[in-house]
């Protein structure tokens, strides 16, 4: 069983520090971290990001559970590896980025993020029809910011959207699905199962 | 000592390998040697180094028809075993390095350099007689070694494996000193990445069962006389003494725990659990710390401290925390750090702790409250962080050499060597109505230039009867002095080497290495004190300075500057007088004495000054000639290579090798600008506290008497720059032709030495 996380309300907190280390993936690996920045300065999208994985891991060491997970930093990460080819240590940087976000969505962290949306109904969409809908996953994620908005966003799209259609990337009717849903329900029960378990 | 004449039968042995036969006209070499030399037996060869040429050199010198081989060819660096195994006295002229490749060829002015090389040679031949062995008879072959810690039980075992007879001497009453108590050591050897088990009992037990080494239990050396192969000393155990003799000396006395004021602010003896690296190994090894989940080590950056740990207590918060983290995987172990320093094979120390989930993190720690809150200012983080919930802060302290016996009370005779500045100033002076240098103000003048530190605490090691005092050197922060940089376990008092945390701060594992080091030294000056031959870095040298006391002013020079202490005044005649095994054959003496009465049998005043107008003998009166003195430690064997490298060089360059900067007497200079030099130049090893000088002080003296070479050149009407000296290391090939070439067009500017031709 996973251990509890702390829950103290201290800023800088020693033991999320080691519950990072025990529970997220590649969080052992983190120690060996030199703060060298290589992670940071070859992220495409370092700039968009809060903190950047150098600087989170050094929160995390310093126990600032707050700040680490309510960072934007693993949210915005695009999962290329670009860190991961690059860092001399051997630091399974995007490991723990997907690691963290996971945390932080567990935690009730994630809400304040709006990528946690688009997360969401991707895996919906993933999870359900073991594809993606080019329909369904933006209309809900735009949808998801109120009807104005909805509307608004799903307009400024609209010109991309009929392009789609017309090179034959979008259709009309039911979303395609795959053949045995069943059995990726399956899988994912089983997935499911194996992380509970350790 | 005999005192038969030596009858000179010199040989010129001129090779024309390796390409010099095409650069040079060596038919007009020959007719130089034979003419104006005056050598008549003169050779050539295709090569001398082999074959049918060495076998010439060979049967001239065994039939006695030669007994001074003058071989001009290669550097008189290469084929020395070759040579020195034809049994006569060997010359070289180098006309290969610094001749032919890195002057153009068949040039005239080449063939002037190559000349005037061997005119030198040969000079220098009629002047020289073979050394001779100063004293015969067997010396002390049995080692003291002084301090039964880690370092000097290793040292001991070492000797006893070579055979010799070893004596330790031990202030307390326990073999093992302080590695004795821990529980764990930083990784020896591959893959460098768990703490080892402590070698100390094994080792104890090893000194224990040998035969050949015996434990003088609370005892200190109390007098020390003599000199390697005869070193008179006095142990005194309790109220007993005893007198033994000793070949040589190994001084591993070790360190105490570093302390300061700094440490109060963290807290250490006043909050609970706030400890230092030193009392948690001995928790570790009391098995002491349970319970303690989180635990904090903190390496402070404070300068003062990391003199004495120089690296040291980054490896101990490794192990102490990766001996934290095995014991209890639930243990959480962080190090702080300002400056972390794990080099060589603690990088693999270091990862493997990363491994093992040790959190390594850069800071300064402000203070640390009553319930162990340690507060670092993360520097990467730019805020103050609190760590709370410590059960354990270990902090680190440092290793105080003990080159002093703190337990005695500071020496009467001579304090001032405790803080002995590496290049004593020497002030002016009048002895018989000659200015000289005032042997007992010197010291204390350097020491005043140097900001007036106050002498060590406690009373001599070996309490040496050394006119220079009775300390082993001293030199910065309170380290035993020895050439660090080189040469780690040569100080300035032969056959006394220093090993272990005296002379640097170090981890045990490193001191043992430092105590074989250090016993391999000394086991070989013991051996060559027994053949009357020199030690490092002369080794095997018979050659030895004679005093010709008869024009001897009594000025001290020699005693004062003779950086090893061989030379006492003789209490009687207060004429100098030499302690012949502590002698290095540097030559500084030689180069101190004013009225040039110092001589070896192979080098000497005269003999130099007459290689000196050698070199400028056929100088027309419109071509320049610089006199280069270059050390033949490091500066001429860097010339050497610049020739190796093909490097172009000033034509101009008359250059004679010396044993050190420091045997260069003014003599030469002056005959030098008499002759028609136009510049000189003195090329030696980096002289100061971080000297690489080869004699230690050789250097820095040389620089010192130069300076006084000014006042005489303005009184000949002469420029001052055209004097100049310059440090090389042996790696500076590049530099070394620069700076020559760099002298060489600065002269030609100057314009010529208006006595040329006089
Ligand atoms: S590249 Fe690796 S070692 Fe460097 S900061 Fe990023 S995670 Fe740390
Ligand atoms: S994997 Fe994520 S954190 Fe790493 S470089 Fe790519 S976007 Fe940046
Ligand atoms: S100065 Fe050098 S050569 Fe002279 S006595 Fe001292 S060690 Fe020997
Ligand atoms: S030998 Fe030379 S240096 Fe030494 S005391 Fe005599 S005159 Fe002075």
């Amino acid at each position: 069983m996973t251990a509890p996380i702390p829950t103290s309300k201290r800023k800088y907190d020693l033991n999320f520090a080691r519950w990072v280390r025990d529970n997220v993936a590649g969080g052992d690996k983190m120690n060996m971290c030199m703060q060298c920045g290589t992670c940071s300065g070859s992220c495409p999208i370092g700039t968009e990001m809060e903190d950047g994985p150098r600087k989170l891991f050094m929160m995390i060491r310093a126990g600032m559970k707050e700040e680490v997970l309510s960072s934007n930093s693993m949210w915005e990460c695009t999962s290329c590896y670009r860190c991961v080819v690059r860092c001399p240590r051997g630091v399974p940087v995007t490991y723990l980025m997907q690691g963290l976000a996971a945390l932080a969505a567990k935690e009730g962290y994630a809400p304040k993020v709006e990528n946690n949306y688009f997360s969401k109904f991707f895996w919906m969409s993933a999870s359900k029809l073991g594809k993606t809908d080019e329909r369904l996953v933006p209309t809900a994620y735009y949808f998801s910011f109120g009807f104005v908005e909805g509307i608004k966003r799903s307009l400024a799209n609209l010109k991309i959207a009929l392009n789609m259609f017309k090179a034959g990337r979008m259709h009309i009717g039911m979303p395609h699905k795959i053949r045995d849903t069943k059995g990726l329900q399956a899988i994912l029960a089983k997935a499911r199962e194996i992380e509970d378990r350790s | 000592m005999s005192e038969e004449t030596f009858e000179h039968k010199p040989g010129a042995y001129l090779c024309g390998g390796c390409g010099i036969k095409d650069a040079l006209d060596m038919d007009a070499l020959e007719q130089a040697v034979s003419g104006g030399m005056m050598v008549s037996n003169v050779k050539q060869s295709d090569s001398f180094c082999s074959g049918e040429g060495y076998e010439t050199i060979k049967k001239d010198i065994e039939s006695g028809e030669v007994n001074q081989a003058i071989i001009a060819g290669c550097s008189p660096r290469v084929m020395v075993q070759e040579f020195n195994a034809l049994g006569g006295q060997i010359f070289r002229a180098n006309l290969r390095e610094q001749v032919i490749w890195q002057q153009p060829a068949n040039h005239e002015d080449t063939q002037a350099l190559a000349t005037d090389n061997l005119r030198m040679a040969t000079t220098q031949a009629r002047k020289a007689e073979p050394p001779q062995a100063h004293w015969d008879g067997v010396t002390s072959l049995k080692l003291l070694v002084v301090g039964g810690g880690i370092t000097g039980l290793k040292a001991a075992r070492e000797a006893s494996k070579t055979g010799a007879e070893v004596v330790i001497v031990e202030k307390t009453d326990k073999l093992g000193g302080w590695a004795a108590k821990w529980s764990k050591f930083i990784p020896e050897t591959a893959p460098y990445r768990e703490p080892q088990d402590n070698p100390v009992p094994a080792l104890i037990k090893e000194v224990e069962e040998d035969d050949n080494i015996t434990v003088m239990f609370n005892t200190i050396v109390e007098r020390t006389e003599g000199g390697p192969g005869e070193f008179s000393c006095r142990l005194q155990t309790g109220s007993d003494t005893k007198w033994d003799v000793f070949g040589a000396v190994v001084l591993a006395t070790g360190w105490r725990p570093y302390e300061s004021e700094a440490q109060e602010k963290f807290g250490i003896g006043k909050t609970d659990g706030v400890i230092t690296d030193i009392e948690m190994e001995e928790k570790l090894a009391a098995g002491e710390l349970d319970g303690v989940k989180n635990i904090v080590f903190i390496i402070p950056g404070d300068t003062d401290r990391m003199v004495y740990s120089s690296g040291v207590s980054d490896k101990v918060a490794i192990k102490q925390a990766m001996q934290m983290v095995e014991n209890d995987s639930d243990v959480m172990a962080y190090i702080i750090h300002e400056h972390f320093r794990s080099h060589g094979t603690a990088e693999e120390f270091y990862r493997s702790a990363q491994e093992k989930g040790i959190i390594f993190q850069r800071g300064e720690v402000k203070k640390i409250d009553s319930d162990r809150t340690v507060t670092v200012d993360d520097e990467l983080l730019e805020q103050e962080i609190p760590m709370s919930g410590i059960d354990l802060v270990v902090i680190s302290t440092g290793m105080v050499p003990n080159s002093t016996n703190i337990d005695l009370e500071p020496s009467e005779k001579n304090p001032e060597t405790l803080c002995d500045d590496i290049n004593p100033k020497a002030p002016i002076f009048t002895v018989n109505g000659e200015e000289v240098e005032d042997p007992d103000a010197d010291i204390k003048s350097c020491r005043e230039k140097a900001g007036e530190e106050p002498p060590l605490p406690g009373g001599p090691l070996l309490n040496l009867q050394y006119r220079q005092g009775p300390h082993v050197p001293i030199l910065a922060n309170g380290f035993a002095d020895s050439h660090y940089i080189c040469f780690p376990y040569e100080t300035r008092r032969t056959g006394i080497y220093t090993a272990g945390p005296v002379r640097r701060a170090m981890t045990a594992t490193e001191a043992m290495d430092d105590a074989m080091g250090a016993t391999l030294k000394a086991i070989q000056a013991m051996r060559e004190a027994n053949e009357a031959k020199a030690v490092h870095p002369r080794a095997g040298d018979l050659s030895f300075p004679e005093f010709g006391l008869n024009i001897c002013t009594k000025c001290r020079r020699c005693t004062v500057e003779c950086p090893f202490g061989a030379i006492d005044e003789d209490p009687e005649t207060d004429y100098p007088m030499i302690n012949p095994t502590r002698c290095r054959r540097c030559g500084t003496c030689m180069g101190a004495c004013p009225v040039s009465t110092i001589s070896f049998k192979n080098y000497n005043p005269q003999q130099v000054s007459d290689m000196v107008s050698a070199g400028t003998e056929d100088c027309p009166p419109d071509k320049p000639r610089i006199l280069v003195l270059a050390c033949e430690n490091d500066a001429y064997p860097a010339m050497d290579m610049a020739g190796i490298a093909r490097r172009e060089a000033n034509p101009y360059m008359r250059v004679i090798p010396v044993r050190c900067l420091g045997s260069v007497t003014l003599l030469w200079v002056k005959t030098a600008l008499e002759k028609g030099y136009d510049g000189i130049m003195l090329l030696g090893c980096k002289s100061g506290d971080d000297y690489q000088c080869h004699f230690v002080k050789g250097s820095g003296l040389a620089q010192e008497r130069m300076g006084k070479v000014g006042e005489t050149l303005q009184s000949m009407m002469m420029e001052e720059e055209r004097v100049q000296v310059n440090e090389i290391a042996i790696a500076d090939s590049e530099r070394v032709t620069e700076i020559l070439n760099t002298f060489g067009k600065q002269i030609e500017e100057i314009g010529l030495n208006p006595f040329k031709g006089f």
